[in-house]
């Protein structure tokens, strides 16, 4: 579904990313992990068009996407949640989620608008509230929800688990299995290898730019350099 | 029926806070999406000059002058917005204010076309062109009640009046559609608003583009209301100027710079006495803004409150 090759992307003389292999199969949920600074939202932002790609192709569904612009690439089936939520903080929760389905012009958006307020009780309970007076978890939500609302085939997720409680964090896990059992494919880059592991079906790992190690999650689970490396030695 | 209390001098007054509304509605209309534009003056020239030569060089009637001035300063805005995306904050505010000063230099030397330093002087009146007209159509103002005088500063008001009643009315609609709410999402974070599918650059460069045709139009209008421009009358002063209508007004709605435009034109015609410390006002006025109410003297909640809608944000 969606195919990156030699993906390479640079901040000024920074090489950020230095060739990048990855696939995402429909249907799959797929996970990136990597330490601070390996380049995973780097990745995320030259998938999602934020940045501009130096070399490499990325397509989707067998289309070029590399230099098309943000907005282009959401209307081709690709949404992202930002890292650190990027809520809307003065809009409303229903504000926010109409804001998801901004391209949309069919006759479904009520539909599921409807549909992600039963799935997110929560912002159903709080939808006349602005989004900035959410606690975390609610704008964790609500930024998935944002991006469920433009109907995407591919849901990209930068650290859903970023700042949230433990609780909060299998809870979002829940709902992103939930999503992907309904036909959303998932790719999620995270620092919490554990529950990524245990989420997704196959992972890359990043290191300074390249991917050191890939493999299906239950391989990388019990692979001793990765069990030292991000999940804490002995489980 | 007699108009002796219509006072050519309140209604040259009232002129000019209209002129100073559109202007202060332009600068609003490009802070919406978040940019900080100070090129606004700049654009008000464009306007002003590009109508001024059209009418007195050409032959144009004023209204199509003053329709392909606003056009120009609109055009214009595109083309200076495009690279200007690049920039944020106050490195923008810098940029346009260059621009701004780029064109007043142009319009200094450019002397066959502009007349340089000492302007353009005998533009064709608004006021007195309607009086001309109506006296050819066999009316007379004293058929009215009014002395020549007082129904050209009349008609010019009034004409002023109109138009700000339609921009206004034109940008209220604007900003509660589809267009505003992506102007309201970019100004809020570009990131978020990027990744929900809406076209920020599209956007950033019609919100420009807007507030330098409005600011064009506005210089258009100025030209024709005072028959005489020169490059004295877009310096800098005029961009904060306009930029002090925002930031004292409240530049978070549309009838922040609004007030703002009205109090501080208002201000020193009432303060005549100390018209020569006028900035001294400003400044004074501008630094308690900042000290009591950031947001300026209008906000969403107020105007909320003052319509009886409940505030968008509940608590």
């Amino acid at each position: 579904m969606l195919e990156v090759r030699g993906l390479a992307t640079s901040y000024g003389n920074i090489k950020a990313l230095k060739g990048i292999d990855l696939d995402v199969a429909p249907g799959s949920v797929v996970c990136l992990l990597g330490a601070n600074g390996a380049g995973k939202t780097t990745f995320m932002k030259t998938v999602t068009g934020l940045l501009a790609p130096a070399s490499g192709n990325i397509s989707f569904e067998g289309e070029k996407i590399a230099g098309l612009s943000p907005a282009a690439i959401v209307r081709k089936g690709i949404s992202l949640v930002p890292e650190g939520r990027a809520i809307l903080s003065r809009m409303t929760v229903l504000e926010n989620l109409e804001m998801g389905a901004y391209h949309r012009r069919d006759r479904e958006v009520r539909k599921d608008l409807d549909g992600i307020l039963a799935r997110f009780p929560a912002l159903a309970a709080r939808k006349g509230q602005r989004g900035g007076f959410l606690s975390g978890g609610e704008q964790q939500m609500l930024a998935i929800g944002r991006a469920l609302m433009a109907r995407p085939k591919l849901l990209l997720l930068d650290e859903p688990s970023l700042g949230l409680a433990p609780f909060v964090v299998s809870d979002i896990f829940r709902i992103l299995r939930e999503i992907n059992a309904e036909g959303t494919t998932v790719l999620l880059v995270e620092q919490n290898a554990r529950q990524a592991l245990k989420a997704s079906g196959y992972a890359y790992v990043l290191e300074t730019g390249r991917i050191a190690h890939q493999g299906t999650s239950s391989e990388l689970r019990n692979d001793p350099k990765i069990k030292e490396a991000y999940l804490g030695g002995r489980q | 029926m007699s108009f002796e209390w219509l006072n050519p001098y309140h209604l040259q007054v009232g002129s000019f806070i209209l002129i100073n509304i559109l202007l202060g509605i332009s600068i609003y209309v490009t802070l919406a999406t978040g940019q900080l534009s100070l090129g606004n003056a700049g654009f008000m020239s464009i306007g002003a000059y590009a109508s001024a030569i059209l009418t007195t060089q050409h032959g144009f009637s004023i209204p199509s002058a003053i329709v392909i001035g606003s056009l120009l300063a609109g055009v214009s805005g595109i083309l200076v917005g495009i690279p200007a995306l690049r920039l944020r904050g106050v490195y923008l505010a810098i940029a346009t204010l260059g621009f701004g000063e780029v064109l007043r230099v142009v319009f200094i030397n450019w002397e066959s076309l502009t007349g340089g330093a000492v302007g353009i002087a005998a533009i064709p009146q608004m006021g007195r062109e309607i009086l001309a007209a109506v006296e050819a159509a066999g009316f007379s103002p004293e058929d009215w009640g009014l002395r020549n005088n007082q129904f050209i500063s009349l008609s010019i008001f009034l004409i002023l009046a109109a138009v700000v009643v339609l921009a206004i009315l034109f940008f209220l609609r604007l900003l509660s559609s589809r267009v505003g709410r992506a102007y309201t999402a970019i100004r809020m974070d570009e990131t978020a608003a990027e990744t929900s599918g809406i076209d920020t650059t599209y956007y950033k460069v019609l919100a420009f583009s807007q507030g330098a045709l409005l600011s064009g139009l506005a210089g258009a209008l100025f030209a024709h209301a005072t028959s005489y421009i020169s490059p004295a009358d877009f310096t800098y002063h005029r961009a904060v100027e306009i930029l002090v209508f925002a930031v004292f007004g409240g530049s978070e709605a549309l009838f922040g710079p609004v007030f703002g435009a009205t109090l501080l034109t208002l201000l020193p015609e009432l303060l005549r006495a100390i018209s020569d410390y006028r900035y001294i006002v400003y400044g004074i006025l501008v630094v308690l803004t900042m000290v009591f109410r950031p947001q300026g003297l209008i906000d969403p909640a107020l105007v909320a409150m003052l319509t009886r809608e409940k505030p968008a944000g509940g608590s």
